[in-house]
């Protein structure tokens, strides 16, 4: 019975969700050596905005300078190619195919993300004068992130036989999941510097997640069954997909109440194209209407886009561009709360879903298709759709503040590793993402989606956009990011 | 939950089809699989007791490969029937 889940532990080697985690505590671990002073780290390449372009990336551990730029990139690819090769055989994957994928990913990626930090595209408007600057675009990280999502949809709709070829190694949940684990450091690192605030965005956006599901799933319910004349099935899977957390909630919400699952698969080629375009137009959108919101941008983000990797990916643009945005209005806010915002308040959907899914299993077996005394839903259902990556991401930044309030004086030392995995590991990550989830989009999909089609994009604009918006700005208005130092 | 029987299930696009090594049961709605199943199993008159609780857990390695790193499980259910 490989393709069923029957123990809690069963998918532990097997799942992409699992696998971020066993990704994230790999380098969590190694991290924290350098509590000990040794950075096995530090081989990691990082970019920065640069003129001349030696000087565009160098190792992110100052014990690795020797390595120089091509030398940590060719290391960088090296411990990530053998890493995720080691998740995509014991995911089961085509490992030759999924070698030859990664390394395509991983040179595009990295071709992208050095030509977007060049200082005409990524230089903020203060730092003109230190690269002897005329002008410029003042897009910060920004400029990588739309070049590598750019590159990315032109492989996916305009090259489609090279987007098969790497489509083993395009796995956005998995990196994207994988980067949301490390993220959980720098919350961490930021929970030491306001905890306060840290908490206080996690409590908002719980309150909001809560109030954005009691109102998305029966409005779009009701429209849909009342307006679209879907059947019941379709509605609700459809509904959770629209409403939730894209694809994983449309497929919780399937085998639930027990839908054929080619009503979960339709449904999920939908969100995957509608989750590209929420990430192209919302944090251009968000960034230029409300400068001065930026927490209630980033919760907005996270309760409209669907599926992690679009949200953190949007989450990621928006706080470049509205940090950008700021520091031409003279404002340095301290980089990744925005991104926070938008993640976390996705993670909370996402943990949810288990529950909702649960509840719905439980009407539809004893209340929709009652059939007294002869099937029976297992709590079991709730833990086999629990987003696993949660619980690394939650792991690493508990642990990172427990080490701040027991162990205070190891701080400075702590941070070195954790520095390295929580920037440029993550960044990297997001930008694989970005490729990837631009390859894995074909617009072209949308075709004979007739009214489903059409609902979607009612529901997304009418519906969706605006009451996450308000529950947002309800939330956390007035709450911005603490100033970087 | 124990069961006295374990079962894949799967879905062919048209209908439910659950199996183990010892019997295959088909039928459009669950429903019908359940009345189905329920008569394979007074057929074969290897249970002796007056309940069968049957497992059931969905085979995902039917579900589309770009799917699947979305998620990971469809659905399990027990079935109890009466033989």
């Amino acid at each position: 019975m490989n393709g069923v889940k029957r123990q809690w532990y069963d998918g532990m080697a097997h799942s992409e969700d699992w696998w971020a985690v066993w990704l994230g505590l790999i380098m969590f671990f190694a991290g924290l050596l350098s509590i000990a002073g040794i950075d096995i780290v530090g081989w990691q390449a990082k970019p920065s905005t640069w003129s001349e372009f030696a000087k565009a990336a160098k190792p992110a551990g100052k014990a690795w300078a020797g390595l120089g730029m091509w030398g940590s990139i060719f290391v960088t690819y090296c411990v990530w190619t053998v890493l995720t090769c080691i998740g995509a055989y014991f995911m089961r994957l085509d490992v030759k195919k999924f070698f030859y994928g990664w390394t395509c990913l991983f040179v595009i990626t990295w071709a992208v993300w050095l030509i977007g930090r060049e200082a005409h595209l990524a230089a903020p408007v203060n730092q003109f004068e230190k690269y002897g600057l005329g002008w410029g675009l003042s897009l910060g990280g920004g400029a990588s992130y739309i070049l590598a999502l750019g590159v990315g949809l032109i492989i996916g709709n305009l090259i489609k036989p090279f987007a098969a070829f790497i489509k083993e190694a395009c796995k956005p949940e998995w990196f994207i999941k994988t980067a949301i684990v490390y993220l959980g450091i720098k919350v961490g690192l930021m929970s030491m510097k306001a905890a306060g605030f840290a908490f206080e965005i996690a409590l908002a956006g719980a309150c909001a997640t809560v109030v954005a599901y009691l109102l998305f799933w029966p409005i779009i319910y009701t429209m849909a069954r009342k307006m679209f004349c879907l059947p019941r099935e379709w509605a609700a899977v459809f509904c959770s997909g629209i409403s939730i957390c894209g694809v994983s909630a449309a497929i919780a919400t399937g085998g639930a109440i027990r839908a054929k699952p080619i009503i979960a698969v339709m449904v999920s080629m939908l969100v995957v194209v509608y989750a590209m375009v929420e990430l192209i137009v919302l944090p251009g959108f968000y960034s230029t209407v409300a400068p001065d919101q930026p927490i209630v941008n980033g919760a907005a983000m996270g309760m409209t886009v669907k599926t992690d990797g679009a949200d953190a990916a949007a989450g990621a643009i928006l706080d470049e561009l509205m940090r950008a945005n700021a520091a031409g209005r003279g404002i340095n806010w301290e980089a990744d709360w925005i991104l926070t915002a938008a993640v976390m308040t996705k993670i909370w959907i996402d943990m949810f879903i288990g529950v909702w899914a649960f509840l719905l299993a439980l009407i539809w077996v004893y209340k929709v298709e009652r059939q007294p005394g002869q099937s029976t839903v297992g709590a079991s259902e709730i833990w086999f759709r629990f987003p696993k990556f949660v619980l690394g991401y939650v792991f690493c930044w508990f642990s990172y503040t427990a080490i701040a309030v027991i162990w205070p004086q190891v701080i400075d030392a702590a941070s070195i590793g954790a520095n390295t995995v929580q920037s440029p590991m993550r960044t990297m990550f997001f930008m694989i993402t970005f490729v990837a989830m631009g390859s894995i989009t074909d617009f072209s999909k949308l075709r004979g989606m007739g009214r489903l089609a059409l609902l979607y994009a009612v529901a997304l604009v009418v519906i969706i956009a605006p009451i996450a918006y308000f529950v947002a700005w309800v939330f956390h208005r007035g709450m911005v990011p603490p100033l970087a130092s | 939950m124990k069961s006295d029987m374990d079962m894949v299930i799967v879905h062919d696009g048209e209908k439910w089809i659950a199996s183990n090594e010892d019997l295959v049961v088909e039928g459009r709605t669950l429903p019908e699989l359940d009345a189905c199943l329920a008569r394979a199993l007074r057929e074969t008159g290897r249970y002796s007791g007056p309940k069968v609780t049957v497992f059931m857990g969905f085979d995902f390695n039917t579900i589309p490969s770009w799917i699947r790193q979305y998620g990971s499980h469809y659905f399990n259910r027990y079935v109890h029937v009466e033989v």
